[in-house]
């Protein structure tokens, strides 16, 4: 089992709250959405071309819009694995949680 | 940032489409233009812009430009790229034949520039601490001796010798002096010698004469092989030779003999063979085949070097030398001829001019230079041909190229396919350029007279330089096709007629390089052309005096002359015997002359002297001459050109100066006649060239003898079939009169053809370089032809179906071509009179240089490259119009 970095992880969380198409661009805007934070295309792309080595999300090139000049968007989907280590993660921290007196 | 009010800055999208991984650039571009859309309804056009440039730039990271790092991803492909390119090269034999044959030439040619740069600029740099050894020089006169004149001229004895070196070691901050000279150099006499070693008489040149042998061995440490410097240089009466001259005398098992201690003679001297050295490389100032370690030098002046410490200096030295010099040289500041000692750096003998009675011929830094710029010059012209027939070869093979597109292979395949290729034939030369260049160093040797030494090719530094510029050259000149095939789009690769071809071919930098090549071509070709017509000119101009059959040697001596002439004269094949007088020779020493009661005192006198048989042996047409057979014994004749001077100070006419007084060094005060010597005028002959052609006619007098009073030098007029034989018959005559000094013969014709050596090697240079550049622009030639006419097929079939004749689309195929020759022409002709001229220059007999000559090397040049191009392009014409236009 490979690391997971900060942002990773966010990132795939971000997926898996998406419905429909996920991709790039609009995963940067939720980023932003939800973290209220900044972050440029280029750090998503990146974060995410590691994810998809890893392993974790699969990849599909999806419809083309006319905002993008007819370019195709590329389409990520978590897989089996990628939901088994979020989960695994969420467990560990639930269990650390746990441990925590006055924190339930 | 202007451009349509929705889209991007044109110059960013274009920065992340070159940079970002075809892969990746879809949806990365993609995101950026879905967001800056966006971004251009909340925050209009100049932010938008703003962030997208910014987003661009951060994009650049590792992750997008992959395609340019991943080795990981290329390495893979290598071998796939090297059997293809392999196949190729193959496949393609004639396009491989001429590729390789052109990269060859032209590297070969490269490297043997650079060998000989490399070679010449690290002259003397072979001995350690070279830059601490200077050499002394006298200045004397208006002029600076290369060597010490010895302290006393009219007595030699070993102190006296020594007293210069002697001195120089007291010094302080001196490490060593020594001096010596070399028969081969003009204070060592040039002579040659037998050398007796038990009972057997080897020839011997080159000797090297020394008196400081410890001192010449920690100056120019010579490494034994057998022997030591304690025996050799210990000890005085000893012999040293070269590995090179052990292995000529004894044999290649030399080394099993027991050489050392062998008593030796040389002109009846006794000496003893101590050691066996390693020859000095070829691009030392000096070169011996045989030390001779004597107390004397049979000279009047040696070689003098110094080696100083760290932290002398040689200003120091000269400043202390000089205030010492009258204990060196008694006299020497009261003498006001004598004008100080100089000195040279050792590593800048080589480069020196000017100076007497230099040892080996020096060099001009500025000609080197040149050379090596005309080195780097054919090396673009190699890499441009190479690029030119690639160009070609791959518009034949763009479909190939489209079908691996197609099944997969991207933009940055094709261009290290096409690199791998071009490498892979690069390196191919590697095997045919080493054994050019090892088989061509002894001809450039000859060709250039400078020893470069051919193990020096097998040497690891030296095939790793081959090996990379090969490397290089394949890399440079694929480039150009690698990238164009490489960035075209599928659908263009199956397009028979591309556009980045047709780019190529407007191209006018293609046009200024051909021209240049067409120019260099001409040029080169009208100059060898002139150099070879003054050659010939100088081989049959009329010499004044009969040159066939003549042989010249060495003589010692009137009595040794008279006694050979004499045992000649009875054998059949001899027709005359001569003693001095030998023409062709360089300018020596002129004197004064003027006509007894005149003021005007000319100073182009060539006083000679020779005797009847000279006159008679040369075939010179001498009327006076007739007296000395009816008794006179001497004769002061003088030729037409110091008649000439002469009768037109005493305002008569030249046949009248016969039976006056003229005086040879006026200003000589004598006991004898006053001022000068006086000469009665015997007689006029007409002008011959005793000089060389390079200089004009001088006045020479001279005395001719009935018979010879002193000789140096004979002249044997022969006439035979067999050569080899008479020579013999001669040579056995001369051992019996001269037991000491080995028969030298020359011909008459061959001393007057080495006046000209430097001349004809400089021709020859211009020759072998003309041909390179014919050679390489026509190889350049046939890949932008054949490049041509594939492109142009098309228009060639309309033309044919229009009804155009054969010739007619020749002519129009050859019209671009046939306008750079005749530019280039126009432009070579003043070029080549220009360097023509100034080769000739140094000729006072010169033909005149017509520039109808380079008009018409021109037409030649025209001739042959449409001939090349009708010839290239025929295929093409030949081919049915219909194929072609379906295709």
């Amino acid at each position: 089992m490979k690391g997971l970095g900060y942002l990773e992880e966010t990132i795939l969380l971000l997926i898996l709250s998406m419905r429909g198409d996920a991709y790039g661009y609009v995963i940067s805007k939720a980023y932003e959405d939800h973290m209220g934070k900044k972050i440029s295309i280029s750090a998503i792309h990146s974060a995410m071309s590691r994810l998809e080595k890893k392993g974790l999300i699969k990849s599909h090139m999806g419809g083309a819009t006319s905002e993008r000049g007819g370019r195709r968007k590329r389409i990520f989907q978590v897989t089996d694995l990628g939901r088994a280590t979020i989960e695994e993660i969420k467990a560990s921290r639930q269990k650390l949680w746990g441990l925590i007196p006055g924190m339930e | 940032m202007s451009g349509d009010p929705h889209l991007p800055p044109r110059w960013a999208d274009r920065f992340l489409e070159w940079y970002c991984d075809e892969n990746l650039l879809e949806e990365i571009q993609g995101d950026l233009h879905e967001a800056y859309y966006e971004r251009l309804d909340i925050y209009g056009k100049p932010k938008a812009d703003r962030l997208f440039v910014v987003d661009v730039i951060k994009f650049c990271r590792p992750y997008a430009f992959e395609k340019y790092s991943t080795l990981k991803q290329f390495l893979p492909m290598l071998q796939n790229y090297l059997k293809i390119g392999l196949r190729n090269i193959l496949h393609r034999k004639g396009f491989t034949a001429i590729n390789l044959a052109g990269l060859s030439i032209g590297i070969v040619a490269v490297m043997l520039v650079g060998l000989y740069w490399n070679s010449e600029n690290t002259y003397d740099t072979a001995f350690p601490e070279h830059e601490n050894i200077y050499r002394l020089m006298n200045k004397y006169r208006d002029q600076t001796y290369t060597c010490m004149k010895f302290s006393d001229y009219f007595q030699s004895s070993e102190e006296v010798e020594m007293r210069l070196i002697n001195r120089l070691k007291e010094y302080e901050g001196v490490t060593a002096a020594c001096h010596f000279v070399p028969s081969e150099s003009a204070i060592g006499g040039r002579d040659k010698y037998y050398i007796e070693i038990d009972d057997t008489r080897y020839l011997g040149d080159n000797l090297l004469y020394l008196s400081s042998g410890q001192d010449f061995q920690t100056i120019f440490p010579l490494e034994f092989l057998r022997g030591s410097e304690e025996q050799a240089f210990g000890a005085y009466q000893t012999m040293t030779i070269t590995e090179k001259l052990a292995n000529r005398w004894f044999g290649a098992s030399w080394k099993e003999l027991d050489l050392v201690g062998k008593s030796v003679t040389i002109r009846d001297e006794g000496f003893l063979l101590a050691g066996v050295v390693k020859a000095l490389p070829g691009n030392v100032h000096f070169d011996f085949d045989i030390i001779i370690h004597q107390q004397e030098i049979p000279s009047w002046a040696a070689y003098t070097y110094v080696k100083i410490s760290d932290a002398y200096s040689i200003e120091q030295l000269m400043d202390r030398l000089n205030q010492d010099i009258d204990n060196i040289y008694p006299g020497y500041t009261e003498d006001v001829l004598s004008k100080g000692v100089t000195y040279l750096p050792l590593t800048d003998i080589h480069f020196s001019s000017g100076n007497l009675y230099e040892i080996k011929n020096t060099a001009n830094k500025a000609y080197l230079d040149t050379f090596a710029i005309v080195g780097l010059i054919i090396l673009l012209i190699v890499w441009t041909n190479y690029t030119n027939l690639s160009m070609s070869m791959y518009a034949e093979r763009q479909r190939e190229l489209g079908v691996r597109k197609v099944m997969g292979a991207m933009s940055r395949d094709i261009t290290f396919q096409i690199l791998a290729e071009a490498v892979l034939l690069a390196l191919f030369c590697f095997p045919i350029c080493c054994l050019m260049i090892y088989l061509g160093v002894p001809f450039f040797n000859e060709l250039m007279e400078v020893q470069i030494d051919q193990m020096r090719v097998l040497s690891k530094s030296f095939l790793g330089i081959l090996a990379l510029l090969l490397f290089l050259s394949g890399l440079v000149s694929g480039l150009y096709p690698a990238l164009a095939y490489g960035s075209k789009h599928t659908p263009d690769l199956f397009e028979t007629k591309s556009r980045i071809n047709k780019a190529w071919r407007m191209l006018s930098f293609r046009n200024v390089l051909l021209t240049t090549q067409f120019i260099m071509m001409v040029g080169l070709l009208s100059v060898t052309w002139f150099i070879y017509q003054q050659m010939e000119y100088v081989a049959n101009q009329d010499l004044g005096y009969e040159v066939e059959g003549v042989i010249h040697f060495g003589i010692d001596g009137a009595d040794k002359y008279k006694q050979l002439s004499t045992y000649l004269g009875q054998l059949p094949e001899v027709l005359e015997t001569g003693a001095n007088g030998v023409p062709g020779s360089e300018m020596y020493n002129q004197l004064t002359y003027k006509m007894e009661g005149t003021e005007e005192i000319l100073s182009d006198g060539t006083l000679m002297e020779m005797d009847y048989g000279s006159v008679k042996t040369l075939g010179i047409t001498c009327e006076s001459c007739k007296s000395l057979e009816q008794g006179k014994d001497q004769l002061f004749i003088i030729n037409r050109t110091a008649a000439k001077k002469l009768a037109n100070i005493l305002g008569i006419a030249p046949d009248e100066l016969i039976g006056k007084q003229l005086i040879t060094e006026p200003e000589w005060e004598n006991e004898e006649y006053g001022m000068g010597i006086p000469h009665r005028i015997d007689g006029i002959i007409e002008d011959y060239k005793y000089f060389s052609l390079k200089y004009p006619h001088q006045s020479l007098l001279i005395e001719v003898e009935a018979e010879a009073n002193w000789a140096y030098e004979m002249m044997v007029r022969l006439q035979t079939d067999d050569w080899r034989k008479t020579m013999e018959k001669v040579q056995a005559e001369y051992e019996k009169v001269e037991p000491i000094v080995p028969f030298d013969p020359m011909f008459l014709e061959e001393r007057i053809s080495n006046l000209y050596v430097a001349e004809r090697r400089s021709g020859l240079l211009m020759g072998v370089l003309s041909l390179l550049t014919i050679l390489l622009a026509l190889m350049g030639l046939v890949g932008i032809v054949s490049h041509m006419a594939f492109n142009r097929q098309k228009e060639i079939s309309i033309r044919k179906v229009l009804g155009a004749s054969i010739q007619h689309i020749l002519l129009t195929l050859n019209r671009e071509f046939i306008i750079l020759v005749l530019v280039a022409t126009s432009i070579s002709i003043p070029i080549a009179l220009f360097f023509a001229s100034r080769w000739l220059e140094s000729f006072a007999f010169k033909i005149a240089l017509k520039p109808i000559v380079v008009i018409l090397i021109g037409i030649v040049a025209l001739g042959l490259v449409v001939s090349l191009v009708s010839l290239l392009a025929r295929e093409t014409v030949n081919k049915d119009p219909a194929e072609v236009l379906r295709a």
